[in-house]
C-alpha cells in the first residue's frame, strides 16, 4: 500500500513537470476559479450576516412627534399591543437614542460630534417586533393613521427585502459564473491529464503488458490532477491571506453597520471550500480523462 | 521415424474436428479449444484452433505475415478476447476472467517483442525493475530480482547504461530479463530475432533456450527459418487463421 502511494505520488509529481506549461495553465485557471469562488462566498456570508443582523432588530419603527400628548400615545401603544400580528412594542425615548447613537460612534471609534448639538435632532420612537415579519402592512397602515402622534413610519422589512433581493441576485449570478469558469477549469484539467496520458501512452502499454493493475495505472494520474487543485489552492490562499486585511477595511466602509469579520471559523470554512473544490475538481478531471482513455 | 517416439516426428492430426491428444500426465501451461476470432470489421483472424502446450515445451509458432500470430499472442495475454472456444492460461479461462483478475494473470507471462518495447529514459536496471515496481513488488524485494535476472542474461554490467546506449542484441536481452523478472510460467517471444543480425539472433536463441531448460515454457513467433529448421523443436505451423501443422522436431518449411 505505501509502495503504491509512493509511486503513484512521485509519478505524478514527474507527470506535473513534464508537461509543466500545460499544468501552469491548469493550475491557473484553477486559482482565477477559487478567487472567484472565494470572493462570492465571502461577498454572501457578508450580506447573509447582515441580513441576519437587521432581520434581528425591530420590523417597524415609528417616529414620534415630540409634542404628542401622553395620553393618545399611551392609547397608540395600547392598540398596537392589542393587534394580532404585533409581538412586542417598545418606547425608546429620544435621550436614550442619542446615547445609543453615542455608544454606535465609540464602538466604530468615530469622534463624537453630538456634543455641539443645541438640542436632540432624534425623535422618539415607536420599535414594533411582529410575529412574522413579512405582516407589517396593518400595523403600518394603523401608524400612518395616527397623524398627530406619528410622524413617519419606516418598514425595516422594506429594507429587508431589498437586501434579498439584491443577495439572491448576486446569488443566481455568481452559481452561473461559477458553474461556467468550473467547467473551463474541468475541460482544461481533463486536457492537461489526457497529454500526460499520451506522453506516458508507451509505459501504460508496458505496464499493462506486465501485469500492473490498473490502479497503478490511473491512480498516478488522479494524483496529478490532485495535485494541479492543491497547488491552486494554496496559492489561493495565500493570495486571499495577503489581501485579507485592506478586504476587511474595505468590506467594513461598504457595510458600515454589518459585522463582517474573518472570524476563525470563517477561515476554516474558507480554507475547506477553496481546498476541497479545488482538489475535487482536480480528482473529478482527471478521472473523466483517464476513464475515457483507459476503458477498453 | 515412429510417430509417438519421444525423440522422432511426431504429427498431431490437425483436420478441423481433431484435437491434439490430451498431455494430461503433464500439466498444461496453454490449452486452447475450438478457438475462433473474428474482429469487429468482420475479418476472421482464427479458426477452429486447437492446441495445448505442456510445462517445459518449447514451441516454435511459424506462418506468414497475416496467419494470425499477433492475433494469437493477443489472446494469450487476454489482449482480446476470443469469439468462440476456450482459452486455457495455466488452467484459467481468459474468457471468464473477471476484468481485475486479469492484471495477476499476465504476470504469469513474459512478453518479448521484435521492438523491445523499452523505456528511452530509463535505464536497463530500471527498465527491468519497472516490471516489478508497476505491479506492487515491495522495494526491498526488486533489487535482488532485477540483480539476478540481469545476471542470467549477461547484463550485469550493463546495468546503469540506457537502451540507445546498447546494441540491438543487448535491448532485446534486457527486454528478456523484464519478460523474466516476473518468473513466469510462460514466456512469449513474437518475432524476438526480426531486428537483429544472424549471429545476434542466435544468441537470443541461446538464451531462449537456456531459460527453457531451466523450466520455463517458451513460446516463439518467428520468421526465422534457419533457426526453426536447426533446432528441430515443436514447430506450430498456421495459416489462414487455421494451424494447419504441429509437429514436433519440424522444420521451417512443411517437409511432406
Amino acid at each position: 500500500m505505501l509502495t503504491f502511494v509512493v509511486f503513484s505520488v512521485r509519478r505524478a509529481w514527474q507527470g506535473f513537470w513534464r508537461n509543466s506549461l500545460m499544468s501552469l495553465a491548469a493550475t491557473a485557471t484553477m486559482i482565477l476559479m477559487l478567487l472567484l469562488l472565494a470572493g462570492f462566498w465571502i461577498i454572501q456570508t457578508g450580506l447573509n450576516a447582515g441580513l441576519q443582523f437587521i432581520e434581528q432588530k425591530v420590523e417597524v419603527v415609528a417616529d414620534l412627534n415630540d409634542n404628542a400628548p401622553a395620553d393618545q400615545l399611551l392609547q397608540v401603544e395600547t392598540t398596537l399591543r392589542g393587534m394580532p400580528q404585533v409581538a412586542s412594542v417598545t418606547f425608546v425615548s429620544k435621550d436614550q437614542a442619542l446615547q445609543d447613537f453615542r455608544a454606535r460612534l465609540k464602538a466604530r471609534g468615530q469622534e463624537d460630534l453630538t456634543g455641539y448639538l443645541d438640542t436632540n435632532p432624534l425623535p422618539n420612537t415607536l420599535e414594533i417586533k411582529l410575529k412574522n415579519p413579512q405582516d407589517y402592512g396593518n400595523v403600518v397602515d394603523y401608524l400612518d393613521g395616527q397623524p398627530t402622534v406619528v410622524s413617519q413610519v419606516t418598514p425595516i422589512q422594506n429594507l429587508v427585502n431589498q437586501v434579498v433581493t439584491v443577495t439572491n441576485f448576486l446569488r443566481t449570478v455568481g452559481v452561473v459564473v461559477l458553474i461556467l469558469v468550473g467547467l473551463t477549469v474541468l475541460f482544461i484539467i481533463v486536457n492537461t491529464i489526457r497529454l500526460a496520458v499520451f506522453a506516458r501512452a508507451e509505459e501504460i502499454e508496458i505496464m499493462r503488458l506486465v501485469g500492473a493493475s490498473d490502479a497503478f495505472i490511473r491512480w498516478p494520474f488522479i494524483f496529478e490532477g490532485a495535485m494541479v487543485g492543491l497547488f491552486g489552492a494554496l496559492i489561493t490562499l495565500v493570495v486571499l491571506a495577503v489581501v485579507a486585511t485592506p478586504l476587511q477595511e474595505f468590506m467594513y466602509g461598504f457595510f458600515r453597520v454589518l459585522p463582517l469579520q474573518f472570524g476563525t471559523l470563517v477561515v476554516r470554512d474558507l480554507t475547506l471550500l477553496v481546498v476541497g473544490a479545488g482538489v475535487g475538481l482536480g480528482v473529478l478531471g482527471s478521472y473523466v480523462s483517464v476513464r475515457s482513455y483507459l476503458i477498453r | 521415424m515412429a510417430p509417438g517416439s519421444s525423440t522422432g516426428l511426431l504429427r498431431h492430426p490437425t483436420l478441423a474436428g481433431d484435437r491434439p491428444p490430451e498431455t494430461t500426465s503433464e500439466r498444461l501451461v496453454l490449452a486452447l479449444r475450438d478457438v475462433a476470432k473474428t474482429y469487429p470489421n468482420g475479418r476472421a483472424a482464427l479458426r477452429d484452433v486447437n492446441l495445448t502446450v505442456p510445462e517445459g515445451d518449447f514451441v516454435f509458432l511459424v506462418g506468414p505475415s497475416g496467419a494470425g500470430k499477433t492475433t494469437l499472442i493477443k489472446l494469450l495475454i487476454r489482449d482480446e478476447l476470443a469469439t468462440a472456444g476456450q482459452v486455457l492460461l495455466d488452467g484459467q479461462d481468459l474468457g471468464r476472467l473477471p476484468r481485475r483478475q486479469v492484471p495477476r494473470v499476465r504476470r504469469k507471462v513474459g512478453i518479448v517483442f521484435q521492438d523491445y518495447k523499452l523505456l528511452p529514459r530509463k535505464s536497463v536496471w530500471e527498465n527491468v525493475a519497472f516490471a516489478l515496481e508497476v505491479t506492487g513488488t515491495p522495494g526491498r524485494r526488486i533489487g535482488p530480482a532485477v540483480d539476478r535476472v540481469l545476471r542470467l542474461v549477461g547484463l550485469a554490467a550493463q546495468a546503469r547504461q540506457l537502451p540507445t546506449q546498447l546494441s540491438g542484441g543487448e535491448q532485446q536481452r534486457t527486454a528478456i530479463a523484464r519478460a523474466l523478472v516476473h518468473d513466469p510460467r510462460l514466456i512469449i517471444a513474437d518475432e524476438p530475432t526480426g531486428n537483429l543480425d544472424p549471429l545476434i539472433s542466435w544468441e537470443i536463441i541461446q538464451l531462449l533456450l537456456r531459460i527453457n531448460e531451466m523450466g520455463t515454457t517458451v513460446l516463439m513467433a518467428t520468421h526465422n527459418a534457419e533457426v526453426v529448421t536447426a533446432l528441430r523443436k515443436r514447430v506450430v505451423g498456421l495459416e489462414d487463421g487455421r494451424v494447419v501443422r504441429d509437429e514436433v522436431g519440424g522444420a521451417y518449411h512443411r517437409e511432406d
